[in-house]
Order: structure tokens, then sequence, then C-alpha cells
């Protein structure tokens, strides 16, 4: 609470003694009354605080309020009037101080509430940027799922046609081994010989393609060029010509682009008819090459799309011109 | 100041009236009331009775423009209008000390909610 200075100032002591003292002195200085003393040392302090240099026109009518007050004092002395001037100051000084320090707290509300708007501000900033950072994260996550789906399809495409070519010029089939594509010994060789015939390349070119894609695409772990003979003539000669024959068409479709680490040739010779060998047509059968595609692991259904059922060569196998 | 009168309308006012009633009379302060207790009344508004310093300013003021009124059914305007310049000043700071206390609570709670905004963000 303000202070109205009491009765106990300095002046009041100093009057009370000069008057109980000495009589002599009693027309000489009036001592100011309370309500003087109070009004100057309100103005006093008004006058020094940051809450008085926050609203000088304030300080300055308090100013004037006690500036009429001293005039009152010095014209006429301790009278009513004066005092009245003086008390007046003294609220005049009050009111001052109060409103400085209303205005003080006004700065300081209307500081805290920019800081509170920038913080908002910025919390709102941050939860956007979020936001967005997580729209970007979905949009290119949907995306990158649209592309993959794009590029699965189209390889799966590419693999079925690829797969649907090899159809036309040799017999495919699935097998628990892999995918089989079996080619008519006739058509690839002539008799007794392993170098391919002009007529292979077209045939070979295609399979080679499809082998390709399988690779590129991942779904091939291995391949395996197998050369098989009829049970005409000695073993050990069907034997070697067998495998002479897997190497030739092995690195046939090396030399159209089939990777060699994945591809291997074996001469199985005449131990796995898949025919008798008691007709020509028997026969013509089992002379063949078989290139098995070992699926890669978890990739079968891949290898499942090329059809399953088995498909007879274009050449069919009625007919073997070249029989040996 | 106490009196619309300028000073040469008042010194003609004394000459004529001089002879008669003896001395200058003071004319009744009624602006000065109704303005005092316009003060008064806006100190209450505020709600200076609700805070300690402008309570004890309120109650100055109110006192004060009591004892106006009574001096000035007396005729002693010229103490009256005196009474009322100290009857008004204390409601301006009751006024003023209310206002005061109203916004220094108001940036306090402002402070308070900056600084939990702040704890939180962290």
């Amino acid at each position: 609470m303000r202070t109205l200075t009491t009765l106990a100032s300095p002046a009041f002591l100093a009057a009370a003694l000069l008057g109980g003292g000495a009589t002599v002195l009693a027309c000489g200085t009036t001592m100011p009354p309370k309500e003087l003393v109070n009004a100057r040392a309100a103005y006093g302090r008004v006058q020094a605080t940051p809450a008085g240099q926050a609203v000088p026109a304030k300080v300055y009518e308090a100013k004037k309020a006690l500036d009429r007050a001293e005039a009152e004092f010095a014209d006429k002395g301790d009278e009513p009037e004066t005092r009245d001037f003086a008390y007046v100051a003294e609220r005049k000084a009050i009111l001052a101080e109060a409103t400085g320090n209303a205005a003080i707290a006004q700065q300081n509300k209307a500081q805290a509430d920019r800081e509170m708007q920038a913080l908002n501000a910025q919390r709102a900033n941050n939860a956007e940027g979020a936001l967005t950072a997580a729209r970007q994260q979905l949009g290119r996550t949907s995306d990158q799922l649209a592309a993959e789906r794009d590029a699965r399809l189209k390889a799966e495409q590419r693999a079925k046609e690829a797969m649907d070519n090899l159809a036309k010029v040799a017999s495919v089939k699935q097998e628990t081994r892999g995918v089989v594509i079996t080619l008519s010994g006739s058509v690839l060789f002539a008799s007794a010989k392993y170098a391919l015939l002009p007529s292979a390349q077209d045939r070979l070119n295609q399979v080679a393609e499809a082998l390709k894609q399988g690779v590129e695409d991942g779904s091939t772990a291995g391949i395996t060029v197998e050369g098989h003979t009829d049970s005409q003539g000695p073993d050990d000669f069907n034997m070697t010509l067998s495998q002479n024959r897997a190497n030739t068409v092995r690195d046939y479709l090396v030399s159209r682009g089939v990777p060699s680490a994945g591809i291997r040739a074996q001469g199985v010779g005449e131990g796995r008819p898949v025919a008798t060998n008691d007709t020509a047509e028997g026969r013509a059968n089992n002379r063949r090459v078989e290139i098995v595609v070992e699926p890669a692991r978890g990739n079968a259904g891949t290898a499942g799309s090329a059809p399953s059922t088995t498909t007879p060569g274009p050449q069919g196998t009625g007919t073997n011109p070249y029989g040996r | 100041m106490n009196a619309k009168l300028s000073l040469p309308q008042l010194s003609l006012l004394a000459a004529i009236v001089g002879g008669t009633v003896g001395c200058a009379s003071t004319p009744v302060p009624s602006d000065r009331v109704a303005s005092t207790t316009a003060a008064v009344r806006a100190a209450e508004e505020v709600g200076a009775s609700g805070n300690p310093s402008a309570a004890l300013h309120l109650k100055l003021a109110k006192d004060q423009l009591e004892q106006a009124r009574t001096l000035i059914n007396d005729n002693d305007n010229r103490r009256a209008t005196m009474v009322l310049l100290r009857a008004e000043a204390d409601a301006e700071v009751a006024v003023a000390l209310a206002k005061e206390a109203n916004l220094r609570g108001e940036a306090q709670q402002a402070l308070d909610q900056v600084q939990q905004l702040k704890q939180r963000s962290l």
C-alpha cells in the first residue's frame, strides 16, 4: 500500500523542536505542512522510477500541481488551502506512478502476446512442415509403388511374350526341376554332327531372348543345357555327341547374350529317353536338346506364367529327315 | 478555476453585490460535484474496492464528497470547492490504481501462458 507519510517525518520533528525551544524564531521560517512534505516525497519518487519515465505527461501534471502547492505555501504559509493543494499534488504524483506502472504492465502484456503468437505460429509451422513432409513421403512411396508395379507388369509382360514366342519354336513345359525347353535334335543338328544347322539359329535366337529375360529380371537362378540321343550307336559315342551338342548350344546362347556364368552344358547320352526307341518316331523324340531353366527361390511363380502343359514343337515329332 | 466567470466578471459581480452581502460569495461548485461523482463511479466500475490501495483512495474520495455536500448545504462553497478538489484527486488515483492492478494481472497471465507454451514445445 502506498504510504501517506506519517507525522514522524524529520521536518515535523524539527518543527516541534523549534516551536518548543525558541519563541524568538516563531515568526521566522514556517514549517511546511505534512501534506506538502508528502507531495514532495511522492513527486521525487515517481520522477525517478521507470513508471514515471513511461508517462512524462502525467509526471508533468504532478509537477505543476506540486509547483502550485509550493507557490501557495510561499505566499501564504501553512494555510488550509496550501494543504489542499499539497494533498492534490501528492495524489497527482501517485496517479502518475500508477498510470506509468499500468503502461508498463500493458507493454509487458503486449510483449507476451506477441511472443505467444510467435510460438503458436512456430508450432503451427512445425505441424504443417511435418504434415507436408509426411505427404511428400506418402506421395513418394505411392509413386515408387506405382513405378515398381509398372516395372513388374512390364517385366511379366516381356517374360510372357518371350515365352509365347518361344512356344512357337520349341516345346516348353513346367517340371519340378524348372521350365524345360525342348528342341528337337533334327532341327538343330545334322546326323551325328554337333555343328548347328543354319535353320537352328532363328530358333535358338528366340530361346536366347527368353533366357536373357529371365536372367535380367532375376527370375532365373541357373540354366542347364542337356544333350540327349536315342539308343542307336555306342553309348560312349552318344555320350560324347550329346556333350558336344550341349556345348555347342550353350556357346551359341552365350554368343547371343545369355550370361555365361549362369549357363552350363551337360551330355546325358541315351540315358533319359522320353519315348520308345523301338519306333522311328520315338527315337526322333529322344534325339533332343533340353534347356532347363531353374527358377530363383521364391520366384517360381514367374516361371509358372509359361505354358504349363507340354506344347509340341512346331516342327512336330512325326518325321525325322535326319534320322541317325 | 472554481467558477466559470472570468476575473473581470467576478470583480464586477463583487462590486455590485459587495455593498449588500459584504463579501464576494463563491458560487456552488456543481460542476465539480458532478465530475467528482463521476470519478467515484468510474473508480467503483473498474473494481477499485477490490484492491486495497485503490479502496483506500475510493473511501477518501467518497468521504470528502460527502463532506463537500455538507459544506455546500452550509453555504461554505469556497471550502467545498477545495474539498471536492481533494475528493476528485483521490477518485482519479483510485481509478488509476485499480487499472494498474488489472493490467498487472493480465500481463502476468499472458507471461504464464507463454511460459507454459515454451515448456510444452521443449
